[in-house]
């Protein structure tokens, strides 16, 4: 059983035919060559399939497409700026806060999420915002650092 | 039955809702934010061959206060509720709860009528509802009709919803000075967590601050549904606190209990935290500064 669904992807409006209860991140994976979001756990516990819908984060793992019908969908690759990496990408490079990188997509949409809203957040708001997304490697400091001096750079 | 092979239906009403409820409520199951739901489907625990995504109905996303009346439409996200003006200042113990209740990506797609829905023990939104002592009002295409929180919880994951209704909205009075709420839960982490255990403790001061004129406790992850500890309660009921007091009720609300193992926890340490939450709790009301002060 296949549908059309139609929504804005990254500023684009895209139009996919696909099973209706199939995930979101599944027909951005498999339908829409858009890599940024992963599934790891599938069940809502790791963030790594985050994206923005309609504005705010969800975890695409956990979105049917047929809900996505003509909603706004960010990831991470819609943040890129002339095909190279955006400020808040940038910080996390800078501070070494990317290291095997499978986690640093949706950590990107997050901390996007995040600065849009509160564009000077202190620690402690920084760990809530991203305390739905999983990072095995770093130990968080170095991207609670990336985010702070990504904030940092909005404001100047 | 594959994700590739169930339909989803998308009604762009209630009433279309409710209509179709109403003619293929045998085979066809509501979805809201779907933070549960998707993973049942997942794991092969929800087998259905049609859903009915209502997670877009905006008639049921409202948080409004009516005199005294809290109204709560059941399609409203934890996030809605959050950074709701009125939940904050006319029931802070909805806000303590939801603020725990997984992290941003999750508050920002589920429901909290898919929480009473999907009636896990452990679920956050419960117990403040149960101190609050919550009306759910369920509807169907002919019409509502209003439960008590404590009869709408039958069994383990049984609720009094038919297979036709929707859960539409919850309702329960403001909670204004002299009385007071609190929400807590015990994790194995600081969060992003399911309870092992969690407390809401509603309190009346109507006499001075530390007696109870008085008072409703319940226990989350304790019991097969969300319980009231009764004796607990009869026991705090007009009563001046004391540290005694307040240890001796935290035994007797874990005698009421009938915790399990799982996972997550012991069915001994569940029982052994109960009366150190309900101390924290009753704490929290008699510390912070929002409680009511004595003239």
């Amino acid at each position: 059983m296949k549908r059309r669904f139609s929504f804005k992807l990254n500023g684009r409006q895209v139009s996919v035919s696909a099973p209706p209860a199939h995930t979101l991140l599944e027909v951005l994976r498999e339908k829409l060559d858009i890599t940024g979001p992963k599934e790891d756990c599938s069940k809502g516990e790791c963030g790594a399939c985050t994206v923005l819908m309609n504005g705010k984060p969800v975890l695409s793992c956990l979105v049917l497409i047929s809900q996505a019908n003509r909603a706004e969908i960010v990831t991470s690759e819609g943040f890129m700026k002339d095909d190279l990496p955006d400020y808040v990408q940038k910080a996390f490079i800078d501070n070494g806060a990317v290291q095997c990188g499978h986690c640093i997509p949706a950590f990107i949409v997050s901390t996007e999420a995040l600065l849009s809203r509160n564009p000077n957040p202190s620690v402690s708001e920084i760990k809530t915002a991203l305390a739905g997304n999983l990072c095995r490697c770093t130990g968080y400091t170095s991207i609670i650092r990336a985010v702070e001096e990504a904030a940092h750079k909005k404001q100047t | 039955m594959k994700l590739s092979d169930i339909d989803v239906v998308d009604p762009r009403t209630l009433q279309d809702a409710l209509n179709v409820l109403h003619k293929r409520s045998d085979r066809i199951k509501p979805i809201a934010g779907g933070t549960d739901a998707i993973i049942q489907l997942k794991d092969g625990l929800l087998q259905t061959r049609e859903l009915l995504d209502i997670s877009r109905l905006m008639e049921l996303r409202y948080i409004r206060r009516e005199g005294s009346t809290i109204r709560i439409g059941a399609l409203s996200t934890y996030s809605d509720i959050i950074e709701s003006p009125v939940i904050k200042n006319s029931c802070h113990v909805l806000f303590e709860a939801s603020n725990t209740i997984g992290a941003i990506q999750l508050q920002n797609r589920a429901t909290i009528g898919g929480n009473l829905a999907n009636a896990s023990p452990a679920g956050d939104a419960i117990p403040p509802l149960y101190a609050l002592g919550a009306t759910i009002t369920v509807q169907n295409h002919m019409g509502t009709r209003h439960v008590p929180i404590e009869k709408f919880f039958l069994a383990y994951r049984k609720i009094d919803l038919r297979p036709d209704e929707l859960i539409a909205e919850i309702s329960f009075e403001a909670v204004e000075k002299p009385c007071d709420a609190t929400f807590l839960k015990l994790g194995l982490r600081e969060a992003h967590f399911i309870s092992l255990v969690s407390i809401a403790v509603y309190v009346d001061w109507a006499r001075h601050r530390k007696h109870l004129s008085d008072v409703r406790v319940a226990l989350g992850a304790v019991a097969p549904t969300v319980i009231r500890a009764k004796k607990c309660e009869d026991f705090l009921r007009n009563r001046t606190l004391s540290d005694e007091v307040v240890w001796d009720a935290g035994k007797i609300a874990a005698s009421e209990s009938s915790t399990i193992t799982d996972v997550r926890a012991s069915a001994e340490y569940r029982r052994a935290v109960i009366p150190s939450l309900l101390h924290q709790a009753i704490h929290r009301l008699t510390e912070s500064p929002r409680a009511w002060e004595t003239p």
